[in-house]
């Protein structure tokens, strides 16, 4: 199917973005397509403007800076993927890019992008949440942070107003001892996923834990942070049972959904898997535990 | 509402302008406008390939850009392979389609060079996991993919034996590929170019029109 027509508005900067956004009736921002493009071909989304965001330059980055890792709007998956300082310092990051799409649509598709869509089967909002992550909102009266567990609202709703866009996620920079990853299941290469989670892990100078994060992924209605494991985990040594504990206590703050894919006590002992899984190599990226890989 | 506007892309070499609505998909402009229906529509959704083009050398789904969005930009499509350097007649990777059974009904298959081109122009020498991760946005129906990646191994031996003189390893910015490197010492190598639409081009992004235009070349092509 086609989509409805609409005008296509191209601005080259955040400030003309914003003003067409605040005198636009109901616009619609396009940035990488690979949601929005299928929604309005289905007429899920039929908006009369559409603003293209492709063409603001100054959206087009991904760095360090201020204390956080900075990723502009108009930063792709792909360059992410391609990023050496993803590669040494981000785990979760570089573990999670290659789990999205396939290399068509990372080449097209934006973090930024991909948390605006709200998807609860969306990967980057679990990684945001278990970095503390936030998003920053720019719009008529200027720039505002929201804290990535304040964006999402329902599946594919935000807390954005209609008249801002979301000009850069970021997260802060890995202190010492700190280490994260990402683990997701699905059923064949370039799937969503039926289950992930991301967690971050940072341990003090006696080797307990500081600030343990973990988002989970396709579980709950949004992408949700598993507060109470992220609690047991504090001041803690890592070790298998504790790590064991805290999958059972993510497995029970999930809420999964029964579908064609696996009903949800499934996807419950899928996520306490996960979470095992991903607080051990976090814990083995910080530096903190060496674990013996099977040969 | 009918807004239209004149989108001009460099479709193979070649500038083609077409009339575009906003709502129109790269894959139907490059199908329906330009008529180079190599270009496969398979899923229309994003999932299966058969729509992947070249964009400014990057695959991507075609299916899943408006038209509009490609104003200004250079595409590639299945109907170029022939007309780059590296082809005599087939290029390497059709070639390596055809004799190593790489297609079956031959739909995919489109797709299938294209991702195939793009990570053989990033990675001459790919092993069969990355391979397999390139045409991992391109669905087969008929293959098993088996034959696919030894088709793009094919390609990538060819690729690699074929001497500078093939135009396969054009030296551009000084960075001579492993071919021409062996031969440095020997001095330029004959240098042929290939022509699209009876212009000389010899793939190199800032090509200087070819002999007739650039006393540089005659020791090559003229030879
Ligand atoms: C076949 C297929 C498989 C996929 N698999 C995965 C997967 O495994 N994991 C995964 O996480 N994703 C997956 N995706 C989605 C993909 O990652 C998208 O790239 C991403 O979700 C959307 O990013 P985009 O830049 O393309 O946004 P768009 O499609 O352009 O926009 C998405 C939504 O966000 C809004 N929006 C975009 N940018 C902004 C902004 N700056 N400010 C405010 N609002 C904005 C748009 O209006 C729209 O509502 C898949 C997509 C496809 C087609
Ligand atoms: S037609 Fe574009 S991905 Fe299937
Ligand atoms: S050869 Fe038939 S779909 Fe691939």
């Amino acid at each position: 199917m086609k989509a409805a027509n609409f005008e296509h508005h191209e601005p080259t900067s955040v400030s003309k973005a914003v003003s067409l956004l605040e005198s636009l009736e109901e616009p619609t921002i396009l940035s990488g397509g690979q949601s929005l493009v299928p929604m309005l071909r289905f007429r899920l989304a039929r908006p009369d403007t559409v603003v293209d965001i492709n063409g603001i330059d100054e959206l087009d980055y991904l760095h360090e800076e201020g204390g956080y890792l900075k990723i502009g709007a108009l930063a792709r998956h792909a360059d992410v993927e391609d990023s050496e300082l993803i590669e040494e310092r981000y785990g979760s990051f570089a573990d999670t890019v290659p789990l999205v799409a396939d290399p068509q649509i990372r080449n097209r598709g934006t973090i930024v992008g991909s948390v605006a869509q709200a998807d609860p089967k969306g990967d980057w909002g679990s990684v945001l949440i278990a970095h503390d992550g936030e998003v920053v909102a720019t719009g008529p009266d200027g720039e505002r942070t929201v804290p990535i567990d304040e964006l999402f609202l329902l599946p594919y709703d935000t807390s954005l107003d209609e008249d801002e866009l979301i000009t850069e996620a970021r997260v802060p920079i890995p202190v010492e001892r700190e280490g994260s990853a990402y683990h997701k299941l699905k059923r064949k290469t370039g799937d969503y996923a039926m289950a992930g989670v991301a967690a971050r892990l940072i341990f003090d100078d006696d080797g307990r834990i500081e600030d343990a994060g973990i988002g989970m992924t396709a579980v709950d209605i949004t992408n949700v942070r598993a507060s109470d494991a992220e609690e047991r985990l504090g001041g803690e040594r890592p070790d298998p049972e504790l790590f064991a504990e805290a999958g059972e206590l993510a497995a029970e703050q999930s809420n999964p959904e029964s579908d064609e894919h696996g009903d949800a006590s499934y996807k419950e002992r899928m996520v306490e898997v996960l979470t095992q899984r991903a607080l051990g190599d976090a814990a083995e990226r910080a530096g903190v535990i060496k674990r013996r890989v099977s040969p | 509402m009918t807004n239209t506007r004149e989108i001009t892309l460099t479709v193979n070499g070649t500038e083609r302008s077409t009339e575009v609505e906003p709502r129109r998909l790269l894959v139907h402009a490059i199908r329906e406008d330009l008529d180079l229906t190599g270009t496969h529509i398979g899923c229309d959704t994003g999932n299966c390939g058969a729509c992947t083009v070249l964009v400014d050398g990057e695959p991507i789904k075609s299916c899943l850009m408006f038209a509009a969005q490609a104003d200004g930009s250079e595409v590639m499509t299945v109907e170029g392979m022939e007309d780059l350097p590296e082809s005599d007649g087939l290029h390497p990777l059709q070639e390596g389609f055809h004799e190593e059974h790489g297609l079956q009904c031959g739909y995919c298959t489109p797709g299938m060079l294209m991702a195939g081109k793009a990570l053989l122009d990033e990675n001459p020498d790919p092993d069969e996991a990355e391979i397999r991760e390139a045409i991992s946005g391109n669905l087969c129906r008929c293959t098993g993919y088996q034959n696919i990646v030894k088709s793009i191994e094919y390609a990538a031996d060819k690729l690699a034996a074929q001497p500078a003189a093939d135009g396969g390893t054009v030296a551009i910015d000084g960075d001579a590929g492993p071919a021409a490197a062996g031969s440095a010492a020997d001095g330029p190598e004959p240098f042929e170019g290939y022509e699209v639409d009876g212009e000389f081009t010899c793939g190199a992004e800032n090509c200087c029109g070819g002999p007739a235009t650039d006393a540089e070349h005659t020791g090559g092509d003229n030879v």
